[in-house]
């Protein structure tokens, strides 16, 4: 009798799934204090691997993505507030949105190459921002205050399933027939169509599904931080710490975005009590120096360098 | 539906606006069609010719018209300094830039846009600060025009203007020309590429930094590091409007904008006018992105 | 499954792997010392030594509130000075004195919920302060509840947070947003009740609550509102939404939003349009308001949580049967300039420092510690500090603390209304001179 072949997974897949695996069974004996600053570090690294999706994976640059978190965010505030319902509907209708407003976003900017789809992307927060603070039925300027009960463990699992789906889903493009084309994109979208890539829709299909993640992610914000405020939740400073954590971590890589979310989400916890104001020179000087010296972030870099790590490490 | 004497009103003040807006944006639409390269960094150089106005008025009572000329110096050694920091190695040899490049360029210039930003408002007070210059008012008819803008959208004006002679009519501005065309040709033609693109570059920023000192005017108590969050959108707007590389193209993009946005609040409110200004990208992009001038 | 594809970029030769070991070395090196850092840090956090109730908040020192809650913790301090200075809190026959433990949010509350759990069960705070501004406090609040421990509302003033929600550990100090043009227009209404009003305010969340209820409230008194828009932060050109307003026919101007923007109004109104009244948020407080106005600022009025001229003292709680604690707003702005090299306090770091005062009253009337025996006193007090009155409804939103309506007259900053804490009257209209 012939057993079925079993398939086989990567280090870095087992390594990051193991990880969160453990994390999601012994959760409910993690106090709350660790808890919390977990569910926000996750937050982040679901937002920075959503962002991956898109400029990690297609190097279109998306400076825009606080956008779709916002619309999470509403979603979640609006049905909680208004519709009355659980948080947990209100995240999956913040992805459900976001998907909405993805597609159509997509649909109209992914056309545009390079630093044209750049500069649209930094203009849709800006409009989306103006857009909702003339809205009543969003409470305008005034924001919504949501009273849901505390529930640290809801938010934590939550976002666990958020990137649990999200590692899967990037494992699995980069290593089947989409991988190929995706890389194909990346360095010559040209050449890439005369092959037979079809770039539009696979662009518009990781431009949607890094919209639905980043919607999902902005429920859960919205969910922890019990309340929507417009100038907080079109923060171009989300935008900012996204990208600066993928640029870190290694763009189009499996652990960068986590390694990323990590480095500055975690240490940025100094320039709270000590280093006052000089976190974002620290990033900006890191940027830089990533950006111009090793692109390819740590992940990256790591696996370019040092030969015996690429089997390991993605 | 607004009285018209109201939307000739705003009208002025746009078309006013639009000329400072023009010339905030004309650097950037510079090193585009030069290096053809974006800056992401380019509205906190703005903000940086805006302070440079506002310490030069602090410490020695310059106003800004006086002030651009200084900031226009500082722009150009900034230019150099930034073009052979981050342009150089992607740009040097390469016969045009190609989609990594003009990843590293944007990724590299956002992280200076987050150095940069930063450290003002660490260093300075983070406080709104102005100038408090009023030259007066002109009256035309029932307008009353603040002498202080038009005095800014003449030099906005000339400034652009001066930039496309030196570009027709100069040697140097020939060669600019010629390198932002064919950069293989231009070798062929005895012209140093590097050279070149570090004068565009620094062109570039004088001009921008220039800008900046001359927006102040319409900032009385608006200069803070932070408005570097709302002139980059704008300039980068500006420039897919009147086309990148095409000189004239920041005058017509920057009074649209600002028509836009003037003109439009009286009928939907400043929040939705700001929206539908920065939305005319995309109709642009997907139906003309050359720009609307031809 | 596929093996991972190799990039593209060629496979470095042999001699480049010396150098790409040391790179990850070098890495890995840099990164085990960070987490050993954190780790440090966070096990060597001291415990508070007994003998000191320890007071916790984040405040946001960086980001779009840098001024205002730089402000909120200087008067903080100020006033955990002053208590310290003067008899502490005495607890069950024992002298407590104040500890303050404080972040930076940097204006973002995703730090606000990463840091409280931290200031409660690391630091061990007893008594909470909200951060500053409503979507902070927002944020903060839920703490209050889930870890059950008072928290005092200084920066904070949208009446949602009360109102909108289940919570009752958040305690307001300051008076809610609802109320802030409420004495403006208070003063029309009874000097000139068929002025007709325009309102334009910036739409951020506070401005917005405030301006949209000023204008709820002049129509129920059957004030006529002709103009009503909103503008987005950072606007820099508001002529043609003033043009608009003067063109409608209005003769007052209500709103604002923050310190440059009630600017900007004022410098384009000066070639736009005289209203007879002229009362923006937040701005006209500060003193360099006038500085930068001159005479263009002269009866100009704002609503006011706090003046250091207004006459809050212990002769006008006596006379209202109040209880009074803490030092006068005389004496308060005087300490306030020894610790802040000579500066004077605003209104924010007056309300931020009478939230620590009425806390210490409570605590010191529950003669106790526990949280419920505080919230309790708290429910209870009616009492005045040199902020003002402070009084609570069940919810927590308060109730007793009056906004001042000031005026800048002939270049002093005065106090106008309501009459009993004024030091002069109205003057109008304004004449932009």
């Amino acid at each position: 009798m012939k057993l079925p072949k079993l398939p086989v997974y990567g280090p870095s897949l087992w390594g990051l799934g193991g990880s969160l695996l453990l994390l999601g069974g012994v959760a409910p004996w993690i106090p709350v204090f660790p808890l919390i600053i977990l569910v926000n570090l996750l937050i982040f690294a679901a937002l920075a691997y959503s962002l991956n999706l898109i400029t990690g994976l297609t190097g279109y640059v998306n400076f825009g993505h606080v956008v779709f978190m916002a619309v999470g965010a509403y979603s979640l505030g609006y049905s909680v507030e208004t519709l009355r319902w659980h948080p947990l509907g209100g995240v999956a209708l913040g992805a459900l949105t976001a998907l909405v407003v993805s597609l159509g976003i997509g649909a109209v900017t992914l056309r545009f190459r390079g630093v044209y789809f750049a500069i649209a992307s930094l203009v849709t927060p800006l409009a989306g921002l103006n857009i909702v603070l003339v809205l009543p039925a969003l409470d305008d300027g005034q924001g919504i205050v949501l009273n849901p009960a505390f529930e640290p463990l809801s938010w934590f699992y939550t976002i666990w399933i958020i990137i649990a789906a999200e590692v899967g889903l990037t494992y699995w493009i980069t290593h089947g027939r989409l991988g190929y084309g995706i890389r194909a994109i990346k360095s010559d979208e040209d050449a890439a169509k005369s092959l037979g890539v079809n770039a539009p829709h696979l662009k518009l299909f990781l431009f949607a599904l890094s919209g639905l993640f980043a919607g999902a992610a902005g429920g859960v914000y919205a969910w922890t931080t019990s309340g929507v405020f417009p100038y907080a939740a079109f923060d171009l400073t989300f935008s900012l710490l996204m990208l600066a954590m993928i640029v870190i971590g290694g763009m189009g890589t499996l652990l960068g975005p986590m390694i990323g979310a990590v480095i500055v989400n975690l240490l940025s916890r100094f320039f709270l009590a000590i280093f006052i104001g000089t976190q974002f020179i620290i990033i900006g000087l890191v940027v830089i120096v990533i950006a111009l010296f090793i692109p390819e972030g740590i992940v990256g870099t790591l696996r370019k360098y040092v030969p015996e790590l690429r089997r390991i490490l993605e | 539906m607004p009285e018209p004497t109201l939307l000739v009103t705003d009208l002025a003040f746009g078309l006013l606006l639009g000329c400072v807006f023009a010339v905030i944006a004309h650097g950037l639409n510079l090193i585009w069609g030069v290096a053809k390269v974006v800056n992401v960094a380019h509205g906190e150089f703005i903000m940086l010719g805006a302070y440079g106005a506002y310490f030069l008025n602090l410490w020695f009572g310059f106003n800004p018209l006086l002030s651009a000329p200084v900031d226009a110096a500082i722009g150009l050694g900034v230019g150099v300094l930034f073009y052979f920091g981050f342009l150089h190695r992607e740009l040097r040899g390469k016969e045009s830039i190609g989609l990594q490049s003009e990843m590293v360029t944007l990724v590299s210039t956002f992280g200076l846009a987050l150095l940069i930003g930063n450290l003002a408002l660490l260093l300075f007070s983070p406080n709104f600060v102005g100038i408090p210059w009023s030259p007066g008012f002109v009256r035309v008819g029932f307008l009353q025009l603040p002498l202080g803008a038009l005095y800014v959208g003449v030099a906005s004006v000339a400034i652009i203007a001066l930039s496309h002679v030196f570009l027709s009519r100069t040697y140097l501005g020939n060669a600019i020309r010629a390198y932002s065309q064919d950069i293989p040709a231009t070798q062929l033609m005895g012209i140093n590429p590097t050279s070149v693109a570090a004068i565009g570059t620094a062109l570039g920023f004088s001009i921008t930094m220039a800008g900046g000192a001359l927006l102040s005017v319409w900032l009385p108590t608006g200069i803070h590091p932070t408005m570097a969050a709302l002139y980059a959108p704008i300039s980068f707007v500006i420039v897919v409007l009147g086309g990148p590389g095409k000189m004239w193209g920041s005058l017509v993009g920057g009074i649209s904008l600002a028509v836009i946005i003037d003109v439009g609040q009286a009928f939907v409110g400043l929040s939705l006018a700001t929206a539908i200004a920065f939305l005319t990208l995309i109709p642009i992009l997907l139906f003309r992105p050359e720009g609307i001038l031809r | 499954m596929a093996q991972p594809i190799e990039p593209e970029t060629g496979a470095p030769s042999a001699p480049k792997t010396g150098r790409g070991k040391l790179i990850a070395i070098v890495i890995a090196v840099l990164l085990l010392v960070a987490v050993a850092a954190v780790a440090v840090y966070y096990l060597t956090q001291p415990t508070g030594p007994t003998g000191t109730i320890k007071v916790g908040f984040t405040i946001a020192l960086t980001g779009r509130y840098t001024v205002e809650g730089t402000n909120s913790l200087n008067g903080i301090k100020t006033a955990a000075n002053w208590i310290n200075t003067h008899g502490g809190i005495t607890v069950q026959g024992k002298v407590y004195n104040l500890s303050l433990d404080y972040y930076d949010d940097q204006s973002v509350n995703t730090n606000v919920v990463s840091l409280y759990p931290q200031i409660i069960e690391q630091d061990g705070s007893q008594f909470l302060l909200a951060p500053y501004s409503t979507a902070l406090t927002t944020a903060a609040a839920q703490f209050a509840d889930q870890y059950n421990r008072v928290m005092m509302s200084h920066g904070g003033a949208a009446d949602t947070i009360w109102t909108g929600t289940t919570r009752r550990n958040l305690v307001e100090v300051l008076s809610p947003a609802s109320v802030y043009l409420k004495g403006a227009v208070d003063w029309i209404h009874t000097n000139h009740p068929t002025d007709q009003i325009a309102v334009l305010h910036e739409n951020d969340a506070f401005s917005t609550l405030a301006s949209d209820r000023a204008i709820a409230y002049a129509q129920s008194l059957g004030m006529s509102v002709v103009y009503n828009q909103s503008y987005p932060t950072g606007a820099t050109d508001l002529s043609p939404q003033l043009n608009a307003a003067m063109a409608a026919g209005a003769d007052d101007l209500l709103g604002g939003g923050h310190f440059n923007d009630g600017l900007l109004i004022m410098n384009q109104l000066k070639t736009i349009w005289t209203p007879k009244f002229v009362s923006l948020l937040v701005a006209v407080t500060e003193p360099s308001f006038q500085a930068q106005l001159q005479a263009t600022a002269n009866n100009v009025t704002g609503p006011s949580q706090w003046e250091s001229s207004v006459s809050y003292g212990p002769t006008l709680a006596q006379s209202l049967g109040l209880p009074w604690y803490g030092p006068t707003p005389a004496e308060f702005t005087q300490l306030y300039g020894t610790l802040n090299a000579g500066a004077s306090p605003s209104y924010h770091s007056a309300e931020a420092g009478g939230a620590l005062f009425v806390l210490a009253q409570a605590i010191a009337q529950a003669n106790s510690l526990n949280t419920t025996d505080v919230r309790a006193a708290l429910g209870n007090m009616h009492v005045m500090n040199f902020f003002g009155q402070f009084q609570i409804a069940s919810s927590g939103l308060q109730i007793a603390h009056s906004m001042i309506l000031v005026q800048w007259q002939a270049g002093t900053l005065k106090v106008v209304y309501p009459a009993d804490v004024a030091q002069a009257s109205v003057q109008y209209p304004y004449t932009g001179s």
